[in-house]
């Protein structure tokens, strides 16, 4: 992606190379930062942040590595996560409506289709095989991962019984593993 | 129980390691038996890259526009493009001014060097012959803040000039070269420290080509190389990389990180 270069280059033209970067990713990466986040707010900091730090470390992408909406997914998630953490202590005293969107996601389908052209391999294989789990176990493993949360964690928010989530997790890895082997041979 | 044994029960931890559901003590020992054991840890790896995916499908959302416009007004002050300064004749006041203020940088650097060094001369000689090692190097440190200064008064043979920068902007190496001589010098500035394992690599980066390697930078603050005016000059930027210790691999590009780059500069003195 020569958008990358032209940003590494760190001259005047580089600003419209992240403007142009911004614009074709930053619907993505703010849907991502928001369901890491589960706050408008935040997920928009997180954006703020990420495009930063892209601009910063664009000279270190490797096309050979990773895709780019990989690579930068990468990069906004742990700028997410990092927010979500850091106002996890304010959470309790502030009365921060966290999650108006995980009612929606929890009970939600698998999300709206979208152009996969510009996807890895591993995330066609990934959505695919997830498509196959039902709803629940899918948001289970999903939130699992985009907010890097323990079993104990995730049931106290999803308000779930402990054992349920173990057997959600468990039941959905198994079927993940199982589907995604297919897909690699 | 013997893991390597059990390649379906390696592959279900590998996965709930790389989602983040094996916490506390069985994390810790999945990771150092993955440590251990290469087949492990490409399972591991293996997991991790393919939960990275899920960063790529959330469903889009758009954001407020206000946040480019903060993005925006957070950019660092830019530099004119590289390629545009060496061609169109009104930037060349540009040129001179950014080469000013390198060589006034580079001059600086000699004089604060060469001082340095006359006066640790003078404590070496007052001190006891013991310290006759030291005040050997010390004169050899004299001799290159001489050389450095002899270089400044032969300033109109230094042709080139780049000023590579860390991304924190805080100048960090002087690299000149004098094509005449094939002399290409880098001068590091500040404290960067990097492991005794690791080797710093110089690269040209010609446009539209793979870098090109110029050489290693060893762990003194000067380094002398040799390069052809043809490796050097067709790029309009310079960088140099953290890489294994001896460097990168012989016809390969940078493996390592980026730590400094710059613009090459053309002085028309």
């Amino acid at each position: 992606m020569d958008l990358m270069l032209r940003i590494a280059a760190q001259d005047t033209a580089s600003a419209g190379a992240l403007k142009e970067l911004y614009d074709l990713t930053s619907a993505r990466m703010f849907g991502l930062a928001l369901r890491v986040t589960g706050n408008r707010e935040w997920a928009e900091d997180a954006l703020q942040e990420a495009y930063l730090n892209i601009w910063r470390i664009a000279g270190d992408y490797r096309v050979g590595l990773s895709p780019p909406m990989a690579w930068m997914g990468v990069i906004v998630r742990s700028r997410a996560l990092d927010f979500l953490r850091r106002r996890k202590s304010e959470r309790a005293d502030a009365g921060v409506e966290l999650d108006d969107y995980l009612q929606d996601t929890v009970a939600g389908d698998a999300g709206d289709p979208l152009d996969m052209a510009d996807a890895s391999q591993q995330a066609t294989a990934l959505r695919q095989c997830l498509s196959r789990l039902d709803n629940k176990q899918r948001e289970v493993v999903s939130l699992a991962y985009l907010r890097d949360l323990s079993h104990s964690e995730l049931a106290e928010q999803l308000k779930l019984p402990l054992g349920t989530v173990k057997t959600w997790i468990r039941r959905g890895l198994t079927q993940l593993r199982e589907c995604l082997e297919r897909f690699a041979t | 129980m013997n893991l390597l044994g059990h390649p379906d029960l390696v592959d279900q931890l590998a996965a709930a390691h790389a989602l983040g559901t094996l916490r506390g003590g069985a994390r810790r020992r999945f990771e150092s038996l993955s440590r251990e054991n290469p087949g492990i840890r490409s399972r591991a790896l293996l997991w991790q890259e393919t939960f990275a995916a899920f960063t790529e499908f959330q469903p889009a959302m758009l954001p407020n526009p206000q946040v480019w416009q903060r993005i925006e007004n957070l950019l660092p002050p830019l530099r004119k493009p590289a390629a545009e300064s060496t061609t169109a004749s009104t930037t060349a006041g540009d040129i001179l001014q950014n080469l000013r203020r390198a060589l006034g940088l580079w001059r600086g650097l000699a004089l604060g060097g060469g001082l340095a060094a006359v006066v640790a001369v003078v404590v070496g000689i007052r001190l006891d012959q013991q310290l006759g090692q030291r005040s050997t190097d010390l004169a050899q440190a004299q001799q290159e803040g001489a050389q450095l200064t002899a270089q400044i008064a032969a300033q109109a043979r230094i042709e080139y000039v780049a000023v590579l920068q860390d991304d924190k902007q805080a100048g960090s190496v002087l690299v000149t070269f004098d094509p005449a001589k094939r002399a290409l010098t880098l001068k590091r500035v500040g404290d960067y420290q990097m492991d005794a394992s690791k080797s710093l690599e110089l690269w040209a980066l010609p446009p539209g080509q793979a870098p090109r390697s110029l050489g290693l930078m060893g762990q003194g603050a000067v380094a002398r190389l040799t390069a052809a005016e043809g490796e050097v000059a067709p790029s309009p930027m310079l960088a140099i990389t953290l890489e294994p210790k001896g460097g990168a691999p012989a016809g390969g590009g940078p493996t390592g990180p980026i730590v400094f780059k710059g613009a090459l500069l053309k002085t028309e003195i």
